[in-house]
């Protein structure tokens, strides 16, 4: 339908198309398949999200030279010739790691709602829309592609959100949409601003828009307009509160979606349009984005212990753990940058598993508040080895890679150049800080749900442990954080080149100036 | 033997395989590994062998000529940064994996006996094979990177052994206590090494050292914040070590199973932060201040220790507290920069200590019969006593630890202790007094430790009527006011689950341990040699099992011949002793020229004092907590005593010993505060926080979604579909729009 359109302009093999468009095709076959429970969806769903996972894998083993800065298997079709916008898709080492990670978070997610049965068909289709909107927006190089896939996304997304969950779940639903629609409304002008500035025709290729300059002023007000939209996505504070409640009321694999991957977009567009387009002004803004990540991870981790409800308390975790990626961002050190993309792929399996064990151990107890928990180790202990070794992982423990993406983070601060002496001291301090604050807040959530004695009479006294699909889908995310904690090399490598891609623009300005 | 060195990386990865195993046979295939059971104790004993084996062999090739060797390979590279891991071995890593291995080994066999009821059998091996897999990672690492992982690793590692119970809501809690006050040193390091990192852009040792010695020589770095570096980097060591302010964990620590307790909390763990400071030793040594600061530290945590042991009521606490006095000691010896002696006394104390927690073990294994299996009953002297004719090996085994910790004369720490003792006369006289003075009080709580738990009768059958309470003199005073409180009867979780208070029932209910306690496992000892009957009567405590005993046994060997490896001989040569040879490049500061030349005739007078001091000690332990029927024979001194002192000292006396009751038992004061400043307030702050996030931030957005809705809703009823409305609004826009239309041509103006 869409490719009626298309010119071909390249003799490759399509492939990111593919990868793109797949989920989503596959996924209108859903609402044909016959009505009988919701076995035959749900099976096919996971099918297809494997087919993909595989097909991705494929393509970047194959396909994908790693130690190549440059976009591979570019692809760019023009779709709407007057407006001059193209169907352009590329991948290089940034967006690599979070397409990978996309499709390994939305298979799991999709094995992990696996219990869905109200509506379920609608539920995995919007499953498999996001899929493809979010392997969409890591894969354009479009600007305007990257916006309306980042606008196509949010559907799915609100959906599940209105749909599937708890009580509030409207309301928090409601919020969501108004909040990131507020942002887009930035993104939206800074796209448009940044492809109409200059020539007659808008240029929205991200190549060639990263070797050009603005005046300054420009570049710092299109600079804010993105950083609202992606502050809003990832979150950065004072703009987070949509976060702990739609957290606190979606479904659990919504959440493994939302936590594990959309949160990450936010980073990602950081990245890729505030750092490599707005160099000059992200120089700017790199101190703030220091001390707004700084209090970030301090004021999160202390909002932590107040919640009561497990989720939300989960929710504020991933927050105070987000500063960690935006002080790496904000450091302009490629060892400050590679840290902020490693802690993007390790937030995500980690908060992914956090939030799936949450919404399992709720399905068994019913209670979603901390204080109403207590002795679920006997009952459920299969569940309470894992929740503790991930909360462990959340808290940067050695040998899990949330440590090795924090450690990086801290060495990109000292190492950074641009800071003040008095700074790169009392910044690491506040940091460590949240070192401090965050087993205080993680480890009394495991004492409150699982450590201590407690009689289980009526109704809820007998439980199941956790089965093997649910093992299955805590092992496949315990390992990769395992190995990325053992042998950081592993993400760090994809991404390495193009680190130094990145920063090299830095460095030259500064020449200049 | 270039190839012992080559492989011996593979040090700290030996015991790994079993927590592995362990940990993915209990999540796949609970049932089958469960059923296994016992097999899987054999190969964790079995691999912490081999690396006994292995580091005896090195620590003999590092005495035979002492040399450091160090192997690298890169963890990360990229092109700007990378770290490394590596093993580095020296005279201080082959001691210390020696430690870990011995104690690991008896505690591992220990422990198969004394865990063999529990549910968590299994879970325990797997804990305590990757306890030394971290511990031996930690002292062969070659860089502080490494350090600081393998420093957390340990530290995961208490927390899950300490919280091992984790139905009990104080094992609960004292296990998050350990992990957070030891995250607050695991912060002051990563900070401090960060620190160290930016001045000297290297983390491996050797390196350090020497570039960290130029700068400081050339004076090339900042005073003060070279100082603080090593200020925060000494701040793990207190954490770890449970130094003075940050000892509030080690006591509570003792919620863990005992065996742990002998192996993590007092002999290696522990040491941890002895090894780090006695690591970064030639770093410290460049900044006088610290040094001063970690001597400073040190003596307080000696007498802070001493004076808490002095009245606890729990056996394990009691030792806890020691433990923390005694590694007091060691950080005092390493602040006064004699290296040697406070290694010595590492090893010395770790094996006595490690004695002292098995045979308490044992204790609280033949109590637990007897009271059931809560840690207020089983663990409290109160309730013990008389236990030398029930349990005779074990009391023989104590009896070892108790005068070695002491330092009795032939016994290992006297050697060790009595060095510090010395050192401290040449570094300051104050802390040369305290430090002696302690020692006194160190034999005191430990003889009291010994004779409420093993002299006079048994008081669980006494405590019902008269008991001892109207009997003995001065320790009721002492046990004053709590004594009711320990022996009511009414025990909180029996009211609970209204039971009734049959004796017998209640021990098998109490129990969380036995009343989940698996139907088939094989109940009969590891090794027989005594044939104990299976009728177990509980009116008395009895022996525990052989393969307890045993294990007991082989480490009381190490406190009476273990001291002889820093005793000199002097007959050929200067330093003929081994702990000398191993630490030939050894610092020293008190000894500038003597090169350990050892004198007897300054030896002998300091001996004889310290040891006057301890039988002092011993002396006034013995006069207050003899119970009198068992002590016909000091009847009439006692009598005699009582009779000179008048009334008015006699009270001022009571109030004295309650003084110091209160201090002991309230912990001085200090976990109060920090609960009641650190805890609230942070508790508060997180309350306001989460209110200013609820009521402001999200106050603002809901607002705006308010008034926002409030907005449309008036305008429909404002906009009732008039033209002249409409028409208002379409001339607004267009004004907008003009505008929008003319900025850029506003911009292009300005940019001329």
């Amino acid at each position: 339908m869409v490719r009626v359109y298309l010119a071909f302009t390249t003799n490759f093999f399509p492939w990111l198309t593919i990868i793109v468009v797949f989920p989503i095709a596959t996924g209108f076959f859903i609402f044909f398949l016959p009505h009988r429970g919701n076995k035959v969806t749900r099976g096919y769903t996971i099918y297809i999200c494997v087919l993909e996972l595989l097909l991705t894998t494929y393509a970047f083993c194959y396909h994908f030279e790693l130690d190549d800065p440059l976009i591979q298997l570019a692809e760019d079709y023009k779709w709407i010739d007057f407006f001059g916008f193209y169907w352009r898709l590329g991948v290089d080492g940034l967006s690599l790691g979070p397409i990978l990670l996309t499709g390994f978070i939305t298979t799991l997610a999709t094995l992990a709602a696996w219990p869905v049965t109200r509506n379920s068909r609608l539920f995995y289709f919007l499953m498999l829309a996001m899929y493809s909107g979010q392997i969409g927006s890591f894969a354009s190089r479009d600007l305007l592609l990257f916006f309306i896939m980042w606008e196509f996304e949010l559907i799915p997304v609100y959906l599940l959100l209105s749909a599937w969950g708890g009580k509030k779940r409207l309301y928090s639903a409601t919020k969501f949409i108004l909040y990131t629609a507020g942002g887009s409304v930035f993104l939206l002008i800074g796209v448009l601003g940044i492809g109409l500035y200059g020539s007659n025709e808008p240029t929205l290729n991200l190549e060639i828009l990263a070797n050009r300059s603005y005046p300054v002023a420009l570049e710092i007000l299109f600079y804010i307009g993105f950083l609202i939209a992606f502050a809003v996505k990832s979150p950065i504070i004072p703009l987070h509160t949509w976060l702990p409640d739609t957290h606190g009321e979606a479904h659990y694999s919504t959440c493994m979606l939302l936590a594990g991957i959309l949160l990450k977009m936010g980073a990602y567009g950081l990245v890729r349009i505030n750092m490599e387009l707005l160099p000059h002004a992200h120089s700017l803004f790199s101190p703030w984005l220091i001390i707004v990540g700084t209090m970030q991870i301090i004021y999160a981790a202390l909002t932590s212990p107040g919640q009561r409800n497990l989720k939300k308390r989960i929710a504020y975790s991933s927050v105070s753990h987000m500063g960690f990626i935006i002080i790496g961002i904000g450091s302009i050190t490629d060892t400050g940058l590679s840290g902020a993309i490693l802690q993007i792929i390790s937030h995500g399996f980690i908060s992914a598993a956090l939030f799936f064990l949450a919404g399992t151990s709720y399905d068994r107890i019913r209670h979603g508040y901390l204080d109403e928990m207590g002795g679920l180790a006997i009952p459920i202990p299969k569940i309470f080895t894992l929740f503790s070794i991930l909360s462990m992982a959340s808290l940067a423990l050695p040998g899990m890679s949330g440590f090795v993406a924090e450690l990086i983070v801290f060495f990109g601060i000292i190492t950074s150049q641009k800071s003040f002496l008095i700074a790169k001291i009392l910044i690491p301090f506040v940091m460590a800080i949240g070192m401090i604050l965050t087993p205080i807040y993680s480890l009394s959530m495991l004492r409150q749900m699982f450590y201590g004695y407690k009689l289980f009479n009526g109704v809820n006294s007998y439980f199941f442990d956790s089965g093997p699909r649910e093992l299955f889908v805590l092992i496949s995310i315990l390992l990769p954080v395992l190995g990325i904690g053992i042998y950081p090399d592993l993400v760090l490598s994809l991404s390495v080149d193009k680190v130094e891609a990145i920063l090299s623009n830095f460095f030259i300005e500064n020449f200049h100036e | 033997m270039e190839h012992t060195y080559q492989y011996s990386w593979i040090i700290p990865f030996v015991p790994l395989p079993v927590p592995m195993l362990i940990g993915v046979g209990l999540l796949l295939f609970p049932t089958a590994t469960k059923n296994l059971r016992r097999i899987w104790a054999f190969p964790s004993i079995f691999l912490l062998s081999i690396v006994m084996i292995f580091s005896v062999d090195l620590s003999i090739q590092q005495i035979n000529r002492s040399s450091i060797y160090q192997y690298i390979w890169s963890w990360t590279i990229n092109n700007y940064f990378s770290f490394e891991f590596g093993h580095f071995i020296d005279p201080l890593t082959s001691i210390m994996s020696i430690l870990i291995t011995t104690v690991g080994i008896l505690v591992l066999f220990y422990s198969d006996n004394y865990m063999s009821h529990d549910q968590g059998y299994l879970r325990f091996f797997a804990y305590m094979s990757f306890f030394n897999t971290s511990m031996l990672g930690l002292v062969t690492s070659s860089n502080l990177i490494q350090i600081y992982i393998f420093w957390e690793l340990v530290g995961m590692c208490s927390y899950l052994l300490i919280g091992f119970w984790f139905t009990r809501p104080s094992a609960a809690s004292a296990c998050q206590k350990a992990f957070v006050t030891n995250r607050v040193g695991d912060f002051g390091l990563l900070l401090g090494i960060l620190g160290i990192y930016w001045t000297t852009g290297s983390f491996e040792f050797r390196d350090l050292f020497e570039i960290f010695n130029n700068l400081i020589y050339n004076k090339e770095v900042h005073f003060l914040f070279v100082t603080l570096c090593a200020f925060l980097l000494f701040g793990g060591a207190v954490a770890k070590s449970a130094q003075f302010p940050l000892h509030v964990w080690l006591p509570d620590a003792m919620e863990g199973p005992t065996p742990i307790s002998a192996l993590i909390h007092a002999a290696t763990m522990v040491a941890a932060g002895i090894f780090l400071v006695a690591r970064l030793l030639p770093l410290f040594i460049a900044i006088p201040y610290i040094m001063n600061l970690i001597s400073l530290i040190g003596i307080i945590t000696v007498l802070l220790g001493a004076t808490l042991a002095l009245a606890q009521k729990d056996i394990k606490k009691g030792l806890a507290y020691s433990t923390m006095s005694q590694l007091g000691y060691m950080m005092l010896a390493l602040g006064m920069g004699s290296y040697r002696a406070a290694l010595f006394h590492l090893i010395t104390h770790a094996y006595s200590k490690a004695l002292l927690f098995l045979g308490s073990g044992s204790i609280i294994h033949s109590m637990e019969a007897l009271v059931g299996y809560a840690p207020d009953k089983s663990q409290n002297m109160a309730l013990m006593g008389g236990l030398r004719k029930h349990v005779p090996i074990t009391k023989t085994a104590f009896l070892l630890g108790t005068l070695s910790l002491c330092g009795i004369p032939p016994l290992a720490c006297f050697w060790s202790k009595d060095e510090i003792l010395n050192d401290s006369w040449l570094y300051s006289p104050i802390f040369a007094i305290i430090a002696s003075f302690t020692a006194g009080l160190t034999a005191f709580y430990m003889f009291r430790i010994y004779l409420l738990t093993f002299e006079g009768y048994l008081n669980v059958r006494f405590q019902n009527y008269s008991g001892k309470k109207g009997n003995s003199f001065y320790s009721i005073s002492l046990w004053g006011k709590e004594e009711q409180k320990s022996i009511k009867k009414s025990f909180p979780l029996v009211a609970l689950l209204k039971m009734n208070n049959n004796e017998r029932e209640r021990t098998s209910f109490f129990s969380k341990k036995t009343s989940r306690m698996d139907t088939h496992v094989t109940k009969k000892p590891f090794l027989t040699i005594f044939p104990f009957g299976p009728t177990k009567t509980f009116f008395y405590p009895h022996e525990s099992d052989n393969t307890m005993l045993f294990s007991m046994l082989i480490l009381v060997l190490f406190p009476l011949f273990v001291g002889a490896i820093g005793i000199p001989f002097n007959q050929e040569g200067n330093n003929l002793d081994i702990l000398s040879k191993l630490l030939t490049p050894s610092i020293n500061l008190l000894h500038p020229n003597s090169n350990h030349f050892f004198d007897w005739y300054e030896f002998l007078p300091n001996a004889t004092f310290s040891v006057t001091i301890t039988f002092f000690g011993i002396f006034i332990a013995a006069f207050l907590y003899k119970p009198f029927y068992s002590s016909f024979q000091n009847w009439n001194g006692l009598n005699l005593f009582t009779k000179r002192v008048n009334k008015s000292q006699r009270v001022l006396r009571d109030k004295i010993i309650n003084l110091l009751y209160d201090w002991s038992y309230n912990r001085a004061y200090i976990d109060a505060f920090y609960a009641l400043f650190l805890t609230q307030w942070i508790r508060g702050l997180a309350q306001l926080t989460h209110l200013f996030d609820r009521r402001v931030i999200d106050g603002i957005t809901n607002g705006v979604g308010i008034t926002s809705f409030f907005f449309g809703e008036g305008l429909k009823y404002v906009a009732g579909s008039r033209i002249s409305f409409y028409l208002l609004v379409y001339l607004f826009y267009v004004l907008i729009f003009f505008f929008i239309g003319v900025t850029p041509i506003i911009i292009q103006f300005i940019r001329g």
